[in-house]
């Protein structure tokens, strides 16, 4: 019933229907450093980003930057260092006592510090918030230079649940305070392969 | 009492007012300096504005759409005409879950409805997740900004809330301290409620999705751990294609705080197995409001807030101070239109200084419609007699060249020669803290006169 | 290129140093200068304060005054603002679109009309530019703080040639002073606020004179410069192009 007085009333009351735009990227396009820039936006929303050489160096990384992690989940074959192990049943309460969780992105954009996850990369929705701590992994050739250039790459996506993360949780809520770990990960860092 | 008083009562302690205005200022500088980053900033805002424009004028089938790909990714929706088909509708969903505890981000159109007393009258807990939207909820106050609701509280008032409510010990307002408290205090409400409700920041006509933007992760910390999802959107949050988020995405944080993106921009399309998920598609004025031609822009905003940060009357007053949902420019041209009579101060709150239209990422002409709505105001509401009959005066005067001679050549003669006492009485507000230019000796008519005499 | 002067009623009845000093300005640049008697105002205290309905006789009177004109040119950036933008009101006649098109505030028609900028004037002080509202986000006399345009400016472009004056960079470069007509009434608190925080950011700059091209912000603002007896003077614009000390 709502629905219908709803659609009626916007039928009646909505103007004149008006083009969509035309949208020329070019006027957003800019010759950088791609990885570059990218590392600069990750530490300027506060996490850290990591150029490695080679993918296999990744858990010795982890391994020197969070010495006390002990319960990990790994979300990506490279990586030995998970010791909890989840699957599609696993209830999502029970991660909440993780400590860091690693998980593939599949892109990354440059102009934000940002990293496009999925939810096939990290199974059950939770996890990236409710770890402690939180590791990303991204290719270098997959730094986008902006989020229109993302979304083109994502649209042909099964669509269930992502997003795009963008350093660590924080709030400023507090006259204007920066603090940085509020209800999600505590910190992030992202390694660009 | 109108914004004029309520703002007078805060400008008592200047020493706030000048905080209150830095924060928000400060805010503001980090949103030059972040949309200095991106090239075609003005492009994007001109994008957005138009794709706002194209969703106004073809939103009966966008929402039909958005509504159809909604549903068959699993998605129930609902329609509710007001606030109260809204919080009836919510509180159905939770009673036929079982629900008893309930989590919620961010959502100005809650609070718009009034959810949370109305879900606790029905025995249903309801907290905050937000930190500022946390402290508000504890202080039993309306956020005063839609993006910093705890903007109008010291640290050390946040310290004493915090001491009282979650136990903590006394911490001269140390916010990392206070932030690990709440942290803490959430977590356990997290982990224990039975539904989460948030907002919608954009609702996605040609995929039935939507996206949710927070910077503390706790609307997913919310959804991802209760059984159910509830998420409320005013009918004006849809745009048209995914595709379009990159412009959207691109304004809204930057516009916000200066930050190149929220932390999380999470876009939920179906809901995790096990779980349910509701979208509410509110109408409670909207409808109206598109019928209105000069006002139907309002309906573009993506609640950025920037207009708050850069009004200078905003910064000084407060957004208590205005006595809506939505403070500032946004809310008085966005008010009005819901009760003319109880906000009709509103508009008048403005220098039509126009800050707020060029800061805008919608490029929304605020100002424009507030002069609108002061022309619309001053013809249905009762005005202040002395104001009424002055301007009515003037526009009479000022009409007819020779008592406009007579009015300035008494009104100079007046100020000149009267006494100190009788210029500055009770009746001159002006005077109160400002003086009155000194009179000179004749006008501009006269001494050109004198001067073609002399020619 | 017949010009027609248009003195707003603010400036005719308090600040005739202005008139004076606009029309000898535009006369120094060699134009014949009418000024049409009879004018009264432009309407804008009404239509600002909602009564713009009642302000048509206003707005039709001053068509009627100036629509024999090429340029009418006034030292106020929102009276000028106010004929170009709403004036709408009235019937859009042949008379009041070509007023409204023709209407110019003064520094712009100095500098975009006449395309000049040394006027060859002196003025041996600090000077700080309180940018009105109206005339930069109104009538665009020069880039604002919210746009992410290249910077320009019309009167800094028109000070910057004027021998001595050192022009003075403030904080807040174009944040509004807090007149706005009926509301430096109806909101006094927070408009005497927003105008000793301008006039504190001058001061802190080193400003001797503030000016700019809206007299009504400078009332306002030298109406709390005297009643809290300051060091530093407003002056009009024109008054400053037009000295030669």
């Amino acid at each position: 019933m709502s629905r219908t007085s709803i659609l009626n009333a916007v039928k009646k009351n909505k103007p004149e229907l008006l083009p969509l735009p035309e949208i020329n990227l070019n006027v957003f396009s800019e010759d950088i450093d791609l990885v570059k820039t990218f590392i600069e936006n990750v530490q300027f929303v506060g996490g850290r980003a990591i150029l490695l050489d080679s993918i296999k160096d990744i858990d010795a990384e982890i391994k020197n930057l969070y010495p006390h992690a002990v319960k990990m989940v790994s979300c990506i074959k490279e990586s030995s260092l998970g010791s909890i192990s989840i699957s599609k049943n696993t209830e999502p309460h029970e991660l909440e006592t993780i400590d860091l969780a690693i998980v593939k992105g599949e892109l990354a954009v440059a102009e934000n510090g940002a990293v496009w996850i999925a939810e096939n990369n990290f199974t059950i929705r939770v996890l990236p918030f409710i770890t402690n701590d939180l590791v990303l992994v991204v290719n270098k050739e997959d730094i986008h230079l902006h989020m229109h250039s993302a979304y083109e790459s994502i649209s042909k996506r099964d669509r269930t649940f992502g997003l795009f993360i963008s350093g660590p949780s924080k709030t400023a809520d507090i006259e204007q305070c920066l603090v940085i770990g509020a209800q999600g990960a505590i910190s992030l860092t992202v390694f660009i392969i | 009492m109108a914004h004029a008083d309520e703002a007078a009562i805060f400008n008592k302690d200047e020493e706030k007012v000048d905080w209150h205005d830095k924060a928000l200022w400060f805010v503001r500088q980090k949103r030059d300096k972040s949309a200095h980053n991106v090239k075609g900033w003005e492009t994007l805002r001109n994008l957005a504005s138009a794709i706002k424009a194209n969703v106004m004028s073809n939103l009966d089938n966008y929402l039909i759409q958005f509504e159809e790909n909604a549903q068959k990714n699993g998605i129930t929706v609902h329609w509710a005409v007001d606030a109260d088909e809204h919080n009836k509708i919510v509180h159905s969903i939770l009673q036929q879950t079982n629900v008893k505890k309930v989590v919620k981000s961010k959502s100005m159109l809650t609070e718009e409805c009034h959810l949370n007393p109305y879900l606790e009258a029905h025995g249903i807990e309801v907290v905050d997740t937000d930190l500022g939207e946390r402290i508000v909820q504890l202080a039993k106050e309306p956020p005063s900004h839609i993006v910093l609701p705890a903007i109008h509280k010291t640290k050390e008032e946040v310290d004493v809330l915090f001491q009282k409510h979650l136990g903590t010990k006394p911490s001269h307002g140390d916010p990392q301290y206070l932030t690990n408290e709440a942290r803490k205090h959430l977590r356990d409400k997290f982990l224990k409620a039975d539904a989460a409700i948030t907002g919608v920041n954009f609702a996605i006509a040609n995929t039935g999705g939507i996206v949710v933007c927070t910077n503390e992760g706790n609307a997913d910390m919310g959804a991802h751990l209760a059984k159910v999802h509830i998420a409320c959107m005013g009918m004006e949050k849809l745009i048209p294609e995914e595709k379009h988020l990159g412009i959207f995405l691109r304004l809204l944080a930057r516009s916000a705080t200066g930050q190149p993106i929220t932390t999380y921009s999470s876009h939920f399309n179906k809901p995790a197995s096990g779980t349910e998920m509701h979208i509410i598609i509110v109408d409670n004025g909207r409808t109206e409001q598109l019928s209105r031609e000069d006002f139907r822009a309002s309906l573009h905003c993506i609640r950025c807030g920037a207009c708050m940060n850069t009004c200078p009357i905003y910064r000084r007053s407060g957004g208590h101070s205005y006595k809506a949902t939505i403070p500032g420019p946004i809310g008085s041209i966005l008010s009005p239109g819901k009760d003319l009579t109880k906000h009709s101060d509103l508009p008048f709150a403005s220098t039509l200084c126009g800050s707020c239209s060029d800061v805008c990422p919608v490029k929304i002409n605020i100002h424009e419609q507030l002069y609108k709505w002061r022309q619309i105001i001053t013809k249905n509401v009762p005005q202040p007699v002395v104001k009424k009959t002055i301007l009515k005066m003037a526009g009479r005067v000022l009409a007819n060249t020779k008592l406009y001679d007579f009015a300035g050549k008494s009104a100079r003669f007046m100020l000149k020669y009267a006494p100190r006492w009788v210029v500055y009485s009770k009746l001159n507000t002006w005077g109160k803290a400002r003086d009155l230019p000194e009179i000179k000796d004749g006008n501009f008519d006269q001494w050109y006169k004198k001067r073609q005499r002399h020619e | 290129m017949k010009v027609g002067l248009f003195i707003p009623c603010y400036i005719n009845q308090l600040y005739p140093q202005v008139g004076i000093a606009t029309l000898e300005l535009l006369e120094k640049l060699g134009l014949n200068v009418d000024y049409p008697m009879g004018q009264t105002c432009c309407g804008q205290p009404l239509g600002n304060s909602g009564y713009e309905n009642d302000s048509k006789g206003i707005c039709s009177l001053f068509v009627e005054n100036f629509k024999a004109y090429d340029y009418i040119v006034g030292p106020s950036g929102s009276c000028v603002y106010h004929v170009k933008k709403h004036f709408d009101i009235l019937e859009q006649t042949e008379d009041v679109k070509r007023v409204r098109k023709n209407t110019y505030e003064l520094c712009q028609f100095i500098h975009d009309v006449l395309g000049k900028t040394d006027l060859g004037a002196s003025f041996p002080y600090k000077v700080g530019i309180h940018k009105s509202c109206h005339g930069l986000r109104g009538l665009r006399l020069g880039s604002c703080s919210e746009r992410m345009d290249a910077h320009y400016s019309t009167e800094e472009d028109l000070l910057k040639n004027v021998k001595g004056l050192e022009l003075k960079t403030l904080k807040r470069v174009d944040e509004c002073c807090g007149f706005g007509g009926t509301f430096s009434v109806f909101e006094e608190a927070i408009s005497v606020k927003m105008g000793n925080d301008r006039i504190r950011d001058h001061i802190d700059s080193d400003v001797e004179v503030i000016t700019g091209a809206d007299h009504s912000c400078l009332m306002h603002l030298e109406g709390l410069i005297n009643r809290n007896k300051q060091p530093l003077r407003v002056m009009h614009i024109a008054e400053i192009l037009n000295s030669s000390m």
